[in-house]
């Protein structure tokens, strides 16, 4: 060997290692970049839902606001949607699994931007995020109310019937049909509210966009750790297959090795979500869905359902992660390294039997678990607080005229 | 072997018309005797979005057109299909347009068709990369 060729090798060598070794700026490869580019730009433009005539629409989100921390929807006065949804607390309630009126086998998700989402609830069981929202208020386990309770609430209160006639006009004389019309009203104005939970700009974002422009300087700022992180996120990780787009979420549903024991049977996931949604009077096939094109009612029109369903459930999005503790869908982790040290140590055998080839266990070294907590922790938007504090400040007063 | 070549020259056209892509078609999926001419709605396949497929199927040696056609996509590599079952319609003799299929993942997915006729199907595939 040469004295240069020897040199090169070794160089070789020296260049192999680096990235691993030093604290090292990261190179990404042209697939890595590829993917990280498509989660992002954000924010995305708004969501406005065709399925929804109020989606959008500024008297409707004040009533939902107001309904949203309204505790006399639910019979007893003391569950609103707030009580498990908190502000304060990324819009969760910080346990395992919730407990309105009774206790429920589910962990309470986020609610970040879920009006990007293409199903709704850890089984996809609803196909619009209105028609989601019915589904709390009716729980026994959660607001154990009736379309009439609604109804009614809505009359007797001067303010929600000043606000509900804002939005939808007089809701018309108390009969079977009005109250069920005024109960779906009632869910549409929750979540044009809903919809207005969107997150704000992450260290991640401002990472992406340096990388897209090819801007060096900026895309240093962030952290190495965090880099790293990303190269296992956007690589031989996989996440991002599941964990895909702006959202970090392909919306659908996998099966990622979490046990799905229940007290007194088992959590069959996607696979009863779809016989909810087909038993699901208010989906997008029914008279609710206020889009006469049915466009939005394609994905309801086509689910399939199949064996591997069972025990899957919705990729969730990670935007925010790091503020929404406990984790899955039966708050099984208490801490984002748990989680990532589940995806380490993964079991083949504990996937469905035909479980999908994305899931190995990446036996990561301390180090890259923590790279991988670094860059969950970098998908925090820095003004989350304070957004969800805004969003939840007390609505005016209503000044429409009741004509009552 | 004139006269073949003046039989190959005369029956070519015939089974070029037969069998060639419609004006618009810019992908094709090959069986062993059947030609699958396709294109999708929206013209490009994105991660996430439902889109149909306009396919025009003949069979390469001539003849009558296939009577009917399923459609369907996997991704060899993760061993998984769509959530999502295309219902297929037919327009024409020969021609196609199945509805509601969606790529919920990025990568190489396979798109599938199984052509039928005279109570025989056969399986014309094509990979598709969805970034
Ligand atoms: C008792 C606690 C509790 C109350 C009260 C409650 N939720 Fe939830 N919420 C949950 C749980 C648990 C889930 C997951 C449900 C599932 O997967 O079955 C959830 C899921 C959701 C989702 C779907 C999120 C997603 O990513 O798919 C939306 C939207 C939502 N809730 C809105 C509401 C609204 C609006 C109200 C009031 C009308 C409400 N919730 C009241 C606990 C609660
Ligand atoms: C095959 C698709 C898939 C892959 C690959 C995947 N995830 Fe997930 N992820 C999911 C699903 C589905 C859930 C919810 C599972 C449940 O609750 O049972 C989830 C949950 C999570 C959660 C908890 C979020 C919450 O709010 O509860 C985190 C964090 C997470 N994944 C990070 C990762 C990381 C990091 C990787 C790569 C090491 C990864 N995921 C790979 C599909 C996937």
């Amino acid at each position: 060997m040469s004295q240069m060729s020897r040199w090169i090798a070794a160089a070789m060598v020296l260049a192999a290692v680096a990235p691993a070794a030093a604290d090292e700026a990261v190179r990404f490869d042209e697939n890595e970049t590829a993917m990280i580019l498509r989660h992002g730009p954000w924010p995305q433009p708004p969501v406005r839902d065709p399925s929804n005539r109020v989606s959008g629409n500024p008297a409707a989100i004040a009533l939902g606001r107001a309904l949203f921390f309204e505790r006399r929807l639910s019979p007893g006065g003391v569950v609103s949607c707030a009580h498990c949804h908190a502000a304060s607390r990324s819009w969760t309630d910080a346990r395992a699994q919730a407990a309105g009126i009774g206790e429920l086998v589910r962990n309470t998700p986020s609610l970040w931007n879920v009006g990007r989402n293409r199903w709704f609830g850890w089984d996809g069981g609803s196909d619009s995020l209105w028609s989601f929202a019915i589904r709390p208020i009716l729980h026994p386990a959660e607001m154990g109310a009736d379309a009439g309770h609604v109804a009614l609430s809505l009359r007797a209160d001067r303010q929600l019937a000043c606000l509900y006639e804002g939005a939808f006009g007089l809701p018309g004389n108390r009969s079977p049909a009005n109250d069920e019309r005024v109960l779906v009203n009632a869910a549409k104005a929750l979540a044009a509210y809903v919809e207005t939970f969107v997150s704000g700009r992450t260290p991640f974002d401002d990472f992406r966009d340096a990388l897209e422009r090819g801007d060096a300087a900026s895309a240093a700022r962030y952290p190495l750790e965090a880099q790293r992180g990303l190269k296992i996120f956007a690589g031989r990780g996989n996440c991002a297959m599941c964990h895909f787009g702006p959202n970090f979420s392909n919306g659908e549903f996998h099966d990622t090795g979490i046990p799905f024991f229940v007290k007194g049977g088992v959590d069959p996931g996607r696979h009863a979500g779809i016989q909810r949604l087909g038993a699901d009077r208010f989906n997008l096939l029914g008279n609710y869905n206020d889009d006469r094109s049915g466009d939005s009612a394609t994905k309801t029109r086509h689910v399939d359902a199949q064996h591997r369903n069972f025990g899957e459930f919705k990729t969730p999005s990670l935007r925010n992660v790091e503020l929404s503790a406990p984790y899955m869908h039966n708050g099984r982790f208490a801490t984002l390294r748990e989680v990532v040290l589940h995806y380490s140590e993964i079991r083949a055998d504990r996937l469905h039997s035909d479980g999908e080839a994305l899931l190995k266990p990446l036996k990561l070294s301390p180090r890259e678990a923590d790279d991988l907590v670094a860059f969950l922790r970098s998908l925090t938007d820095p003004q989350a607080e304070q957004t969800a504090l805004a969003l939840s400040g007390i609505p005016n007063r209503c000044a429409g005229s009741t004509s009552r | 072997m004139l006269r073949l070549l003046l039989a190959l020259a005369a029956g070519a056209p015939l089974v070029a018309r037969a069998c060639e892509p419609p004006a618009g078609f810019s992908m094709r999926a090959d069986s062993e005797r059947y030609a699958v001419f396709f294109r999708a709605d929206p013209r490009v396949i994105s991660v996430g979005n439902y889109f149909s497929v306009e396919a025009v199927a003949c069979a390469k040696a001539g003849g009558t057109a296939p009577e009917g056609l399923k459609v369907d996509a996997q991704m060899p590599a993760h061993r998984h299909g769509m959530n999502s079952r295309a219902t297929v319609e037919r327009a024409a003799p020969g021609r196609f347009l199945a509805r509601g299929l969606m790529f919920h993942m990025p990568g190489t997915w396979q798109i599938v068709f199984d052509v039928q006729r005279a109570g025989e199907t056969e399986r014309a595939t094509r990979d598709l990369a969805i970034k």
